[in-house]
């Protein structure tokens, strides 16, 4: 039941066949638009293609790319997580305000406990009393909103000592020449594809998600399951704080307002499906580059930022469509 | 309000929703001396009259299953258009405004309908691209209307009652009668309670589901000219967040995810719930930093109570 | 749902408080949108500890969270409860007007605080009390124009587009940039919404675009330092002159470290106390001019010592 609905890795042996190529295009669609998408804005912009701007571009995104991780997770599982926004908020305020209260390593043990407290409140809703996810989040959305400015009494939190802690490592430092968001991105990536594709665990995930029924016939415990998607969300955005707190030494009650929808447009630009049982890390990570590179190649070539809504408006439904079309074999519905 | 008896024809029971709301009415009565007054009231309907607009579209679509993101994207586009082509005339401007919103209602639909694409990341998508359409439009700036008739009409009232509630309660009764006495809202549950089946019945159902969709971009609309005829002007940014609060109404009213059933009465009760704890808290002085958490845990507890009380009886649908 | 009773009961009810309260003012006031940055949060506690001191002030403070349509609602609310005065610090400079409109119809004193209304509504305020943002602008071009010694490219970071201060702000300084340095040139200008983590964004792509940049002007210190995080991380922060207004504490320690070259000195707590001190002078029948401006000087290393470290 699972395993039929994993992604395939790698590209599908094709033949050259007009069908072979058809489908192809069609199952590789995404990236081909990306590829496409990158060469026509490098004919615009000579930066475009620079590797200080590549960088910067990952690197930007890498704050939406390590939330989009978690939350491919819990679409996988056939819910939504709308509330990951708040709650980069409130993990991000936590971080910096405790920074100098008590200490960069309790800071950031304390912010990821309670980032994960509010992980589980979600999963417990929405795992164990199986309350639709879609108004659960978004009531998480309004509410952890309003601890956040509880908390900090509405005040920004700033790191008074910017060059001397190690915290700066998370959000401005380089291994090996890479940014420390960059490889934080990809090594969350790469360790949530293997658990996703190459544990029990991640298949008893894809089964809670594609057939919720006959996952709990086979044995699954599938509020466990659902619970820990919620989890590893929260661990995701509790990561994504600390890029965001160190990057910018400071933080303001609403700075991840939003975040949830460009998640979610990275995740589906990707070509993960909503309805769950399906859909890849990988997917997500090219998906939420190519938010990034539109974003970055409109604003090179002197479009102004909103440009680009416009642009990943139309790509989303064609990208979604295509996939659509070509797993039913047909351009359109028949209904009337 | 009197008439809420006649609303209930053929059906004894009422809905959660509106004990909640007569709860919290009684509630804030007590809680602050300024609740209970005319001017409060209809203050309370008037504010709620944008909201609860879209939420009458809304119930409908998601009664059909599906779900629209753009309405507050529409609603800003709209409100727009109203104030910014008055110069040329004011008829134009509103035939404008009531236009795209249909036009853009009947986009959703038709991708909805041919593609066969989740309506909730079509209506996302457009949900960023009509924004992205409204700030190259308005060149991200606010438009004002230069005479006040414009807003003298969305501050008017006949007798006691201002307009816009009354336009408001009109649009609550018309909607309620759409989806219980005509074909296309018996249908529009029967394609939202069981797809494959209403296909088979011979049901059309790409249609009415892009029927539902224009209703409410066609209120979305609706609700921006009204918002902006209550402000004479525009902003750029107006309607963010509101498809949030829009869809929370219609689901504290009783409206199911899944589709296939829901009621007008109890979006009704939803919007009213929303507007009378804002309202309520704003009396009490409530800090606004709370009012965000009352308002998520609310929603929550509504969804466990109904969870708990009303499992038996949420699968049957009188229609 | 409610009967006439109830009605009448409750007028009675409202005529009585407000015959008890004659020597108390009852002063609403609708914010911006608390918790969005420091400033207008402090501004908040400051206007609420003012009050307090005034003694003979009941407040009721509302926050439209930034939502036009909220505020006008809340104006509304106001002229419902039937204040003595109303303050307002307008989401949008045109949108409010009719709301203030109608409250000045109702015979209800209406004070714009911090942010400017558009002209057609001036005639239905009592008064305004604010930092003059025009002004704002000017001073920051011209303190651009003596750190740059007269030539150079720059670029700007712009506060929340369609918002008042954010406007008045860029158009003093791109009207007075090239008067007093016609050889300065301003190569681009991008919104930061008031939001360091985007301004930060914002200036990395401005510094992956323009090989030569001199200059940042940013419409407040949040997003300024957030403009100096970028060019640090990407080792280009000594080439280029800083400068912002109003100025947040991490802008005055960042003046103090000699990153960042000046700012302009804006209190929250001189704000909402001319915004508190105007209402009760217009409800005490004092004759005032319509805009009342307070004192907002640069700010620079030069003369730091002279202001507090800011508590924002």
């Amino acid at each position: 039941m699972a395993s039929a609905d994993q992604p395939k890795s790698g590209l599908p042996g094709v033949k050259l066949s007009k069908a072979g190529v058809m489908s192809f295009l069609s199952a590789q669609g995404i990236l081909i638009f990306f590829l496409l998408g990158m060469l026509a804005f490098s004919l615009f912009s000579e930066q475009f293609l620079s590797q200080s701007n590549i960088m910067t571009v990952i690197r930007q995104a890498s704050i939406i790319g390590i939330i989009a991780i978690g939350v491919t997770v819990v679409i996988i599982g056939g819910n939504l997580d709308l509330s990951v926004g708040s709650m980069l908020s409130f993990s991000t305020v936590l971080v910096v305000d405790l920074h100098d209260k008590i200490g960069p390593t309790n800071a950031i043990l304390l912010m990821f406990a309670f980032t994960l407290m509010i992980g589980a409140v979600n999963g417990f809703l929405i795992g164990f009393l199986r309350l639709n996810s879609l108004i659960v989040t978004l009531a998480m959305l309004s509410a952890i909103q309003g601890l956040v400015l509880i908390y900090s009494g509405g005040q920004n939190v700033d790191i008074a000592d910017q060059e001397g802690t190690w915290f700066a490592f998370f959000g401005r430092g380089y291994l090996g020449g890479i940014a420390v968001p960059i490889l934080l991105f990809g090594l969350l990536a790469i360790v949530v594809q293997i658990v996703m594709s190459r544990t029990g665990y991640g298949r008893r995930i894809f089964a809670v998600g594609g057939n919720p029924m006959a996952a709990v016939y086979s044995g699954i415990r599938k509020n466990w399951c659902v619970f820990s998607t919620y989890l590893i969300s929260a661990f995701c955005v509790a990561c994504a704080a600390l890029v965001l707190g160190s990057r910018v030494m400071g933080s303001q009650n609403n700075v991840g307002q939003g975040y949830e929808l460009l998640v979610l447009a990275g995740i589906i630009l990707g070509g993960t499906s909503l309805l769950g049982g399906a859909g890849s890390i990988w997917k997500t990570v090219i998906g939420v580059l190519m938010l990034g590179f539109i974003q970055n190649g409109l604003l090179l070539m002197g479009y102004p930022y909103y440009t680009q809504w416009i642009v990943t408006w139309v790509i989303i439904i064609l990208a979604v469509w295509l996939d659509l079309a070509n797993k039913r074999k047909s351009l359109f519905t028949t209904h009337s | 309000m009197t008439s809420i008896k006649g609303f209930f024809r053929g059906r004894a029971k009422i809905q959660p929703i509106w004990i909640f709301v007569i709860a919290i009415f009684i509630f804030f009565s007590f809680m602050s001396e300024y609740f209970l007054s005319w001017g409060n009231i209809t203050n309370i309907l008037v504010q709620t009259s944008t909201i609860g607009l879209i939420a009458l579209g809304m119930t409908l679509v998601m009664i059909n299953g599906n779900i629209d993101l753009s309405v507050g994207a529409i609603l800003g586009l709209a409100a727009s258009l109203a104030v910014g082509l008055q110069e040329i005339s004011m008829t134009l401007a509103i035939a404008a405004a009531l236009g795209a919103g249909i036009l853009l209602g009947a986009i959703n639909g038709l991708i909805v309908w041919k593609t066969g694409v989740n309506a909730f990341i079509v209506t996302l998508g457009a949900m960023l691209g009509i924004r992205g359409l409204l700030f190259v439009y308005t060149d991200e700036q606010s438009f004002y209307a230069s005479n006040f008739a414009f807003s003298d009409f969305g501050m008017s009232s006949i007798g006691p009652m201002p307009v816009l509630a009354i336009i408001f309660l009109v649009c609550v009764l018309i909607m309620h009668l759409v989806l219980t006495r005509t074909s296309h809202g018996r249908n529009t549950f029967a394609v939202g309670g069981n797809p494959e089946a209403s296909i088979d019945a011979g049901i059309r159902l790409g249609r009415h589901m892009m029927i539902n969709f224009i209703i409410v971009g066609f209120f979305a609309a609706l609700a921006g000219v009204l918002l902006s005829s209550q402000m004479g002007a525009a902003t750029p940014n107006l309607g963010r967040d509101y498809e949030l609060w829009v869809i929370t109404a219609v689901v504290l009213g009783g409206t199911k995810l899944t589709g296939g059933s829901g009621s007008i009465i109890g979006t009704l009760g939803g919007v009213l719930a929303i507007g009378i704890l804002r309202n309520g808290m704003n009396l009490m002085q409530v800090p606004a930093f709370y009012v965000l958490v009352v308002l998520g845990v609310i929603l929550i507890s509504v969804l466990i109570i109904d969870k708990k009380v009303n499992v038996p009886s949420s699968k049957e649908v009188r229609i | 749902m409610f009967n006439k009773t109830a009605i009448a009961a409750s007028v009675i009810m409202m005529s009585i408080t407000t015959a008890q309260a004659q020597d108390t003012y009852r002063i609403g006031i609708t914010q911006n949108n608390v918790g969005v940055d420091s400033y207008q949060t402090t501004y908040e506690s400051a206007f609420e500890a003012a009050a307090e001191k005034a003694g003979n002030v009941d407040i009721v403070v509302l926050d439209a969270g930034g939502d036009v349509a909220r505020q006008i609602g809340q104006v509304r609310n106001l002229i419902q409860q039937q204040m003595d005065a109303i303050i307002i610090w307008p989401t949008n400079g045109q949108a409010v007007i009719p709301a203030i409109r109608q409250a000045h119809n109702a015979g209800i004193p209406v004070i714009v605080t911090n942010s400017k209304i558009a002209e057609a509504g001036l005639e239905f305020i009592s008064a305004f009390s604010g930092p003059d943002n025009v002004q704002q602008g000017i001073s920051s071009a011209e303190m651009m124009c003596d750190a740059l010694g007269g030539e150079g490219k720059v670029v700007q970071i712009s506060g929340q587009p369609g918002y008042t201060t954010a406007l008045e702000r860029a158009t003093g300084f791109e009207k007075r940039l090239p008067e007093v340095c016609p050889d300065v040139e301003l190569v681009e200008t991008q919104p930061g919404n008031w939001n360091r983590e985007r301004a930060q964004r914002v200036m990395e792509d401005f510094l992956t675009k323009y090989d030569q940049i001199d200059g940042v002007y940013s419409g407040d210190d949040n997003m300024g330092v957030g403009a100096l995080n970028a060019a640090k991380g990407a080792g280009r922060a000594d080439e280029i002159i800083f400068i912002g207004a109003t100025n947040f504490a991490v802008g005055y320690d960042a003046i103090e470290r000699g990153e960042y070259y000046g700012s302009i000195y804006q209190s929250p707590v001189d704000d909402a106390e001319a915004a508190l001190q105007t209402a009760l002078d217009v409800l005490a029948g004092k004759e005032l001019p319509k805009m009342n401006f307070f004192e907002t000087p640069k700010i620079t290393a030069e003369n730091l010592e002279e202001f507090d470290r800011p508590v924002f």
